[in-house]
């Protein structure tokens, strides 16, 4: 039988079509985009099959410490929804389309009222209001936090209400399986997914009249980053080998505070700055003294000085960059090292532990320091992913049925994503996308066929027998470490078109020696390097969108910044990148699509002043 | 000078039902590094201190900071998150092993969705009516807020049940994670409309009453959740609901 | 095509199962154990405690307090359904929970957890203790309720061995470890003190009451070997009790409480 299609009479038009009335609809991840689209879809009276690596209540979103933006404008500043819009288009650097982001803008008080029903616990006025804190980007008390923890607060809210469904039936959850590739028909049209059991590495079909992708970034792809495990881009990635566009892949944000670390770069939130932490160095390069013995005219506040009007809270990749530029040109870094101080030790304990208790938590317990006493040390680290699928204005990727949510998409964030927007995106994003993929699949006929199942799942299994079979000399891990390097080196906060040159051909190189790859464990059980070796090729081939969308792009807009190229160039570039997978020559093509402007004329995006 | 080292003993497991096997691992010592660093450089280069080959270890991980609850194990024979576990501070050769009260899935990775399932008995959750707007939520004081925020923390780690001497096949016992987040949903004033159904889940085979208040859970706990508090308070409120229970049915 | 796929994620097949929402009546039993320790037992505990202090004054007024607990109306009664039966159950189903329970102590050597193994070790004691103190001092050789005068030199005549003293004094001390430490358990399970602070406060409180509870076991015991009462006479006439008199040997030495 097939599912929920059936010959629904059309009572005004008096006549039969095939259409899905109850539609089955995949969502694949499990942050708060996936969530907040199952709970759009199962409200909808629709059937979800939610799939996820991890269990979903430890999905990436957890990580999201300060909070989440709303022009709510409960301090008295007349803050709008019009300012929260050009504040993310200008920080954004004019390189999103502004439609959605208005779309975003508008709906985000009613989201926050939304998560504040399900109980996520906000910090609250002596009234029993919603507090808000100021983020970087902007000039208004406009983001809604949570403590520390704001993605871990609404990522469980969210989780809850899932869990709900799901003990009602309406969910079903595939925890600890992984998405593979998307079932095409011959027209190619998504009918399904193709997944592996992360357990007994079972590779099974799920038919699906629609599909939400909502794997979040690739932070992968740069080794260390301040990304989670699973963050590996590999579902983009397969689905941009089947044809799915994949925009602005060369915009990366580095984010100016994380706390290196050797297997991952922990981050201290832009909270830290928002409560009043102060970025400096030592003014004399080797000045080798304790923090506590410089005096403060002998402290070099950088951000403050450089940028008066917003000070530490410029957006993360001017922040970025000027640390870039004190340690590296400069040479101010704390010991001659990359590392800068983010000083807090000026606010009391009390309001310290109150607002920041959680991001203080992690510094004294990865380093060992306690923040409050001691300034913290930070250094740049990958954070976000601004580009990602490309999708329409209703979610939907250029493959029919497959939807895009979340970090997985490029949509609201352009060259530069503010602080605090990105919970607001994936939940915005996650909500439209669940109604739209319902709309969508009522509407779609039948698949011919079996719909392409067999000959993916067939695919897919040849893929695992290979690797299963495979009997080179290269370790998977090793090609990851070396990728990770190459990438952080060229492709993250200052590019040059001749090391990115570099790195495409290292990357090459790289899938050259993949197909020379050794499995040291061939068993079929909970196998996680096979899955990661599979993941890998992935990641490869989408590290060649990145660097190579990056040497195309001769100008410097948000967190892309070429020197050669100090200016942004908004007649050659003011354009969203759209990558596509070319087969034959096995690598991506590059096509050029115009940005909508309509409500705000693009402006020089400048934080040393108002803008 | 002899290369510092840093030394390992793993138990392992190719499957549930598989002969428990230790392997050891030797590896270069990094400033800075931790458990999590150090299963990867093994998987890297798997290969046990006699040279024999042999495959990476099997073990969850996601956020690495202490705040998706996947990582947690038995390191030096104390359960904990293993991306917080600094080389550093820990007793050498560094002992690995899989929680011991789940059941095994390979190496250090365990079936933990007990937790999961435990959270839908006692429906741990604020009932909305629906996701449509309805304006702004209930007002909620900061003192409120404060009382509740540290109970949101809960990460799913396990670790309070893993160390709990009542947490076994025989009593069946929820665990005080479950019980803190029935406390979190009974006092959130829309959540608080489930608290009977919650109170009186609590009361079935395995519930509150299963508590031997050891106190391990809190002493173990990652976040320092207030979770004997919790314990109390619900055992309090289930007390008061069966007396009401007697009383009314 | 679309056919039912097996559900992804059910309850553990293996491990701990989850909980069973409202079924079972182990929560009934669970909490009645946990009172049935302070009231009627804790309660009687501190009773016998009491009325045992008598000894210190004496054969004849240790008689006179037997007595009068036997004369009290359905005493028989009350003593099954408040002392006998109670006891029995808290002491089954005690045994149950310590069976059922895991202990970790040698991973987790923490106060709390030590005190869990204390509580069960000094129950475990208490229980051997009473049934062997019941059966042969309520249910054995002269019965009591028949003969009070008889009460003091039968004691005296158990206690004359050092072993059996060392025993009595052992479980005397675990029996109050057992007692105070159960107010504290239910207080802080009942959610009578469920801060921090009124748990440490509790801890004091409970603290003093089994020290106190020690004390007034550790002294009695001593009227009944102590050189005070020696040879203590087997049996007194109800008039002797009435009377107040004694024809045994007189007190080696006048006890501070005598009158």
């Amino acid at each position: 039988m097939t599912i929920g299609v059936q010959c629904v009479p059309q009572s005004k038009k008096g006549k039969f079509e095939i259409m899905a009335a109850n539609p089955r609809i995949i969502v694949v991840g499990g942050g708060l985009a996936g969530l907040s689209a199952v709970i759009k879809i199962a409200e909808a009276g629709g059937k979800v099959d939610l799939f996820s690596i991890v269990p979903v209540k430890r999905s990436h979103s957890v990580c999201a410490q300060g909070g989440i933006n709303a022009a709510k404008n409960l301090k008295g500043e007349g803050d709008t929804t019009w300012n929260h819009f050009d504040d993310t288009v200008y920080g954004g650097d004019f390189l999103a389309n502004q439609t959605p982001v208005k779309g975003m803008c508008e709906a985000a008080p009613g989201i926050i009222d939304l998560l504040d029903r399900m109980g996520v616990p906000f910090n609250r006025t002596p009234e029993g209001l919603l507090d808000f804190r100021r983020f970087g980007g902007t000039l208004f008390n406009r983001t809604a936090f949570a403590g520390a923890t704001t993605g871990q607060q609404l990522l469980y809210a969210l989780d809850e209400q899932v869990r709900r469904y799901e003990s009602e039936d309406k969910v079903q959850k595939y925890e600890g399986w992984e998405f593979l590739s998307a079932v095409l028909d011959g027209n190619r049209v998504c009918r399904g997914i193709c997944a592996m059991n992360l357990r007994t590495m079972e590779v099974r079909n799920f038919p699906a009249d629609a599909i939400i992708i909502a794997t979040g970034g690739n932070g992968a792809l740069f080794g260390r980053s301040t990304n989670s495990v699973v963050c590996t881009g590999s579902a983009n990635a397969a689905l941009y080998q089947q044809g799915a566009y994949y925009a602005n892949g060369e915009f990366i944000q580095v984010h100016p505070t994380c706390i290196p670390g050797e297997d991952k770069l922990r981050l201290m939130s832009e909270s830290a700055r928002g409560e009043g932490g102060r970025v400096w160095v030592p003014r004399k390069a080797g000045d080798s003294r304790a923090w506590n013995s410089i005096p403060s005219e002998e402290r070099f506040y950088f951000l403050e000085e450089w940028y008066p009007k917003y000070g530490n809270l410029v957006p993360r990749d001017v922040a970025t960059r000027a640390i870039h530029r004190v340690v590296f040109e400069l040479g101010l870094g704390i010991d001659g090292q990359a590392m800068v101080y983010l000083d807090l030790t000026h606010i009391d304990r009390a309001t310290l532990d109150r607002k920041l208790e959680g991001i203080l938590e992690i510094y004294e317990k990865f380093v060992g320091d306690d923040p409050r006493e001691v300034p913290m040390k930070i250094f740049p680290g990958m954070h976000y992913t601004m580009g990602g699928l490309w999708v329409d204005f209703n979610q939907m990727t250029n493959i029919a049925g497959v939807f895009a949510a979340g970090e997985a998409e490029y949509q609201y964030h352009g060259a530069n994503r503010l602080g605090a927007n990105s919970l607001l995106s994936c939940i915005y994003g996650g909500s439209l996308a669940g109604p739209k993929a319902i709309e969508y699949a009522k509407s779609l006929p039948a698949a011919q066929g079996d719909g392409g199942h067999a000959a993916e799942k067939k695919r897919q299994e040849e893929i695992n027998t290979g690797l299963m079979h495979s009997d080179g000399t290269e370790n998977p891990f090793k090609i990851w470490r070396e990728l990770g390097e190459t990438m952080t080196k060229n492709v993250t906060v200052i590019r040059y078109n001749k090391a990115l040159k570099e790195t495409d051909e290292k990357i090459y190189e790289l899938l050259e020696r993949y197909r020379n790859i050794n499995l040291s464990d061939k068993t079929t059980w909970a196998n996680t390097s096979f899955a990661f070796t599979r993941q890998l090729y992935n990641m490869l081939q989408l590290s060649r969108v990145v660097a190579q969308g990056a040497a195309l792009r001769d100008e410097s807009r948000g967190a892309h910044y070429k020197p050669d190229f100090p200016d942004r160039d908004d007649e050659r570039f003011l354009k969203t990148t759209k990558a596509y997978f070319a087969p034959d020559v096995d690598e991506p093509r590059f096509e050029f699509e115009p940005v909508d402007t309509q409500f705000i004329k693009p402006r020089p995006r400048r934080y040393d002043a108002a803008k | 000078m002899a290369e510092r080292t840093v030394k390992f003993e793993v138990k392992r497991q190719s499957g549930p039902d598989a002969a428990v096997v230790w392997d050891k691992f030797e590896l270069p010592y990094h400033p800075g590094m931790n458990v999590i660093s150090s299963l990867r450089e093994i998987a890297a280069n798997p290969t046990t201190v006699d040279g024999k080959a042999t495959t990476p270890i099997a073990y969850d991980s996601n956020c690495l900071e202490e705040v998706c609850g996947s990582c947690a194990m038995v390191i030096n024979g104390k359960a904990r998150m293993a991306c917080s576990a600094l080389i550093d501070n820990l007793e050498q050769p560094v002992k690995l092993q899989p929680l011991t009260k789940f059941p095994i899935v390979r190496d250090l990775m365990v079936d933990r969705s007990v937790l999961f399932e435990n959270l839908k008995r006692v429906k741990a959750w604020v009932p909305l009516d629906g996701t449509y707007d309805l304006g702004s939520g209930p007002r909620i004081l900061p003192q409120v807020q404060e009382e509740n925020y540290p109970l949101s923390r809960c990460i799913s780690c396990t670790i309070c049940m893993e160390v709990c001497p009542q947490f076994n096949e025989s009593t069946g016992f929820v665990g005080a994670a479950t019980i803190a987040q029935v406390k979190l949903f009974n006092q959130h004033p829309t959540g608080k409309v489930l608290k009977e159904e919650r109170l009186h889940a609590l009361m079935g085979d395995g519930g509150i009453q299963e508590c031997g208040y050891a106190q391990n859970c809190v002493q173990a706990c990652p976040k320092q959740l207030p979770l004997t508090r919790a314990i109390s308070d619900i055992g309090r409120d289930v007390i008061i609901q069966s007396v009401k229970d007697l009383f009314t049915t | 095509m679309a056919t039912a796929v097996s559900p992804a994620v059910t309850p553990p097949t293996r491990g701990v199962q989850p909980l069973q929402a409202g079924e079972g009546h182990s929560f009934l039993l669970r909490r009645l154990h946990s009172l049935s320790g302070i009231v009627p037992i804790g309660a009687f505990l501190v009773e016998h405690f009491v009325s045992n202090f008598e000894a210190l004054k004496g054969p004849v007024a240790y008689a006179q307090q037997v007595r009068f607990l036997n004369a009290l109306p359905f005493v028989r009664v009350l003593e099954w359904t408040f002392i006998f039966l109670p006891l029995l159950y808290h002491a089954i189903y005690g045994l149950y929970i310590w069976f059922r329970g895991k202990s970790n102590v040698v991973y987790y050597p923490w106060a709390g957890n030590w005190m869990y193994v204390a509580q069960r070790w000094t129950g475990m004691i208490a229980f051997i203790y009473i049934g062997q103190h019941v059966w042969r001092q309520r249910f054995s050789g002269v019965s009591l309720p028949e003969h009070p005068g008889a009460a003091f030199h039968k004691v005296q005549m158990e206690l004359s061995n050092p072993w059996i003293l060392a025993f009595y004094a052992i479980a005397i001390i675990a029996t109050c470890w057992h007692f105070a430490y159960g107010v504290w358990l239910f207080s802080a399970k009942w959610g009578i003190t469920p801060g921090d602070k009124a748990r440490r406060k509790m801890g004091y409180v409970c603290a003093a009451l089994g020290i106190a509870l020690v004390a007034i076991g550790l002294s009695s015991l001593y009227a009944f070997v102590g050189p005070w009462y020696k040879n203590a006479p087997a049996d007194l006439t109800p008039a002797q009790i009435t009377n107040g008199e004694s024809t045994s040997s007189a007190p080696s030495n006048e006890p501070p409480a005598s009158k």
